[in-house]
C-alpha cells in the first residue's frame, strides 16, 4: 500500500463499518477512489503551528444568550 | 433604448425609477428570451412566468403610486436552486430532492422580494453544488454560452450561464470552493463571495456548514454591490452571522484606487501549480493597469496552493458527508457519479483529521492576515486552467483542483472574480480580488476601475458578447 493503493479487504471492512456496502457493492471503483482521498493526511501545518498551538473551533456558551 | 436582454441593473433601476421602462417590459422580454435562447444552455430548471408576471405587474403599480423600494425594485433576477422559495421543489438539481418542497422562502428570498425584484425562475447547479457538470440526471448540465461545448464552470452554473446569455441581469449562487467565481470566471462575469456571516444561509440547502456563502453574480460590478445590499442583513435565525451592519459598498466605489495598496498571490499560478500562460497573460496586464491607475502593486508570500486546498477539502468533504450520509448509505444510486464520489470521501475522514483541518485553517488565517497587513487588498488568478470539454470528466475534475478560489472560503474573507479577457481560443479569463473581512468596499473600488479602464465587461454592444447559438437538435435528448 506504499504507492497508496488499498487492500480490497481493507476497503470492504472499512465500508461496512460506515454502512456503505451497498455503495461498495454498486460502485467499487468509486468508493475505493473515495477511500483513498478521505484517508489520505492532511499536509504539514505552516511553520511555527502544532495541533498543540491551534484549537480546534471555538466553543462559545455566550452565542446562546443573544437576545436573553 | 438598449436592448433588454443587456440592459445592466443600475441602468434598468434608473429606467424604471424615472417610468420610461415597466417592469412587465422587462420582464416579459427576457422571458421570451428565455424560451428561445435558453434551450442551447440548459441554464434554467424551472422558469416561474406566471409568478415573474404577477410580481411585475405589482412593482409596476407600486412605482405609479411613487412607492419606489430602492434600485432592485421591478429587477428581474434568477436564483439557484438551493434556495427555498415556498411552494416550489429546492432539488439542489439532485433526482433525490425532485419532489420536495419548500414551506417558505429563504431569507435571501424574502430579502429580495422586499427590494422588489422580480423572480424569472431557479437555474441549473452542479447536483447539492458539487461533483461538476453530470449527464446521469433528470436535468441536463447548463452549457457555456461562449462555447456550449465547454464547461460553463460550477456550481453556480445556470447562474453563470444565464447572465452571460442575456437571460436576467442578476443571479443568486452558493460558494464553498469557489462556485459563485468559477462559474464567474468560465462564464467572463462578475461573482462575488462576500465575508462568511455577511449573507445568511437560512434556508440555502447546505454544502459544508462553515464555507458556504451566498453571493451576487452579475454582468457588471457596480451591480454586483446593488444585489449585494439587497441581499445583506441580520438574520436572528442563522447562527453563522455575522451582528456587523455592512459598509457602504457603492458610496466610495467610483473614487479611483490611486494610492491604494495591493498584493499580488503570485507564487499560487507561477510556482505551486503554473497556469495556462493565458490566464497569466490577463492579470499580467490586469496588473499594468492597475498600476496605471495609482495603485502601489507588490507580491506577497503566503503558504502553498496545496496546503489551501487540503485545509477546504477535508473540512468540505466531512461536513457534506455528514449531511448526505443516510442517502449515501440507502441509496447511494440516486446521486450522479460525480456527486457520489466526492462525497462520499467524508466517510473515510477520521475525526482527528478534521480537526487538523480547522486547526491548520486558523493558521492559515492567521498567515494570510499577517501577509496582508498594511496592504488593501490581493489579486491573484481565479481558474489557473482554460474551460474544458463539458463532458471531459478527467479535465474536468482537474478544474476543480487546479484553483485559487477556496482560499478565500478558507479565510472567510471576500473575494470577487473579474474577466481579465479573452484567451486566445475566444474564452474568457479572469481573476480575484480579495481584501480584508468586511472590507467590501475596497474589492468593489479596485474591481469598478479596473474594469471600466479595462473594459472587460459583457455590455449591450454585440462585440463584448458571447455569439450565441441556437438549440441544437439534440438538446431534447441530453
Amino acid at each position: 500500500m506504499s504507492n497508496g493503493e488499498m487492500n480490497p479487504d481493507t476497503i470492504r471492512v472499512l465500508a461496512e463499518q460506515h454502512g456503505l456496502k451497498r455503495a461498495l457493492e454498486k460502485f467499487p471503483d468509486g468508493v475505493k477512489g473515495a477511500a483513498e482521498r478521505g484517508l489520505r493526511p492532511v499536509d504539514a501545518m505552516p511553520a511555527g503551528n502544532s495541533p498543540i498551538t491551534n484549537p480546534a473551533p471555538v466553543f462559545n456558551p455566550e452565542q446562546y444568550e443573544r437576545g436573553k | 433604448m438598449t436592448d433588454l436582454a443587456w440592459l445592466s441593473v443600475a441602468e434598468g433601476a434608473q429606467l424604471l425609477r424615472s417610468r420610461k421602462l415597466s417592469p412587465v417590459e422587462w420582464t416579459k422580454a427576457l422571458l421570451d428570451r428565455i424560451s428561445v435562447v435558453d434551450p442551447a444552455y440548459n441554464a434554467f430548471l424551472v422558469v416561474t412566468a406566471d409568478k415573474a408576471l404577477a410580481q411585475a405587474k405589482a412593482a409596476e403599480a407600486e412605482i405609479a403610486g411613487g412607492k419606489h423600494r430602492g434600485p432592485m425594485h421591478g429587477v428581474p433576477y434568477a436564483a439557484k436552486d438551493i434556495f427555498d422559495v415556498a411552494g416550489m421543489a429546492t432539488t439542489c438539481h439532485s433526482k433525490i430532492r425532485k419532489h420536495h418542497r419548500a414551506a417558505a422562502d429563504a431569507f435571501t428570498i424574502r430579502k429580495m422580494q422586499e427590494a422588489g425584484a422580480i423572480l424569472l425562475g431557479k437555474l441549473a447547479l452542479h447536483e447539492f453544488a458539487t461533483g461538476g457538470p453530470a449527464f446521469d440526471l433528470p436535468w441536463p448540465p447548463a452549457r457555456n454560452p461562449w462555447n456550449r461545448d465547454l464547461h460553463p464552470g460550477g456550481s453556480s452554473s445556470g447562474s453563470g450561464a444565464a447572465l452571460a446569455a442575456g437571460l436576467a441581469p442578476a443571479a443568486l449562487g452558493t460558494d464553498t470552493g469557489g462556485s459563485v467565481r468559477n462559474p464567474a470566471t468560465c462564464c467572463g462575469i462578475v461573482g462575488m463571495k462576500p465575508t462568511y456571516g455577511m449573507v445568511s444561509l437560512s434556508g440555502v440547502f447546505p454544502l459544508t456548514y462553515s464555507l458556504d456563502h451566498v453571493g451576487p453574480m452579475t454582468r457588471t460590478v457596480e451591480d454586483n454591490a446593488i444585489l449585494l445590499h439587497a441581499l445583506a442583513g441580520h438574520d436572528v435565525e442563522d447562527p453563522t452571522m455575522s451582528q456587523r451592519p455592512m459598509a457602504d459598498c457603492l458610496k466610495d466605489m467610483k473614487a479611483g484606487i490611486k494610492g491604494m495598496k495591493i498584493g499580488v498571490i503570485e507564487h499560487f499560478y507561477t510556482k505551486d501549480s503554473p497556469a495556462d500562460p493565458d490566464q497569466v497573460r490577463g492579470i499580467e496586464s490586469a496588473i499594468e493597469i492597475l498600476k496605471k491607475l495609482g495603485a502601489e502593486v507588490r507580491t506577497i508570500q503566503v503558504s502553498p496552493l496545496s496546503l489551501w486546498t487540503d485545509c477546504n477539502r477535508t473540512i468540505h468533504a466531512s461536513e457534506a458527508y455528514a449531511i448526505h450520509e443516510r442517502d449515501l448509505q440507502e441509496r447511494p444510486e440516486g446521486f450522479a457519479m460525480l456527486t457520489r464520489n466526492r462525497i462520499l470521501a467524508g466517510a473515510f475522514v477520521s475525526s482527528a483529521k478534521y480537526i487538523k483541518a480547522q486547526q491548520l485553517r486558523r493558521a492559515l488565517c492567521k498567515e494570510m492576515a499577517e501577509a496582508t497587513r498594511g496592504l488593501d487588498a490581493v489579486i491573484t488568478l481565479s481558474s489557473l486552467l482554460l474551460p474544458c470539454k463539458i463532458d471531459d470528466t478527467p479535465e474536468v475534475l482537474k478544474t476543480y483542483d487546479q484553483q485559487c478560489r477556496l482560499v478565500f472560503n478558507v479565510t472567510g474573507t471576500p473575494a470577487i472574480s473579474v474577466p481579465t479577457g479573452l484567451s486566445k481560443s475566444g474564452m474568457p479569463l479572469a481573476m480575484q480580488i480579495a481584501a480584508h473581512a468586511f472590507d467590501e468596499p475596497a474589492v468593489y473600488r479596485i474591481a469598478h476601475a479596473y474594469c471600466e479602464a479595462a473594459g472587460t465587461i459583457i455590455t449591450a454592444d454585440p462585440k463584448t458578447q458571447p455569439r450565441l447559438v441556437a438549440a441544437p437538435r439534440t438538446a431534447a435528448a441530453e
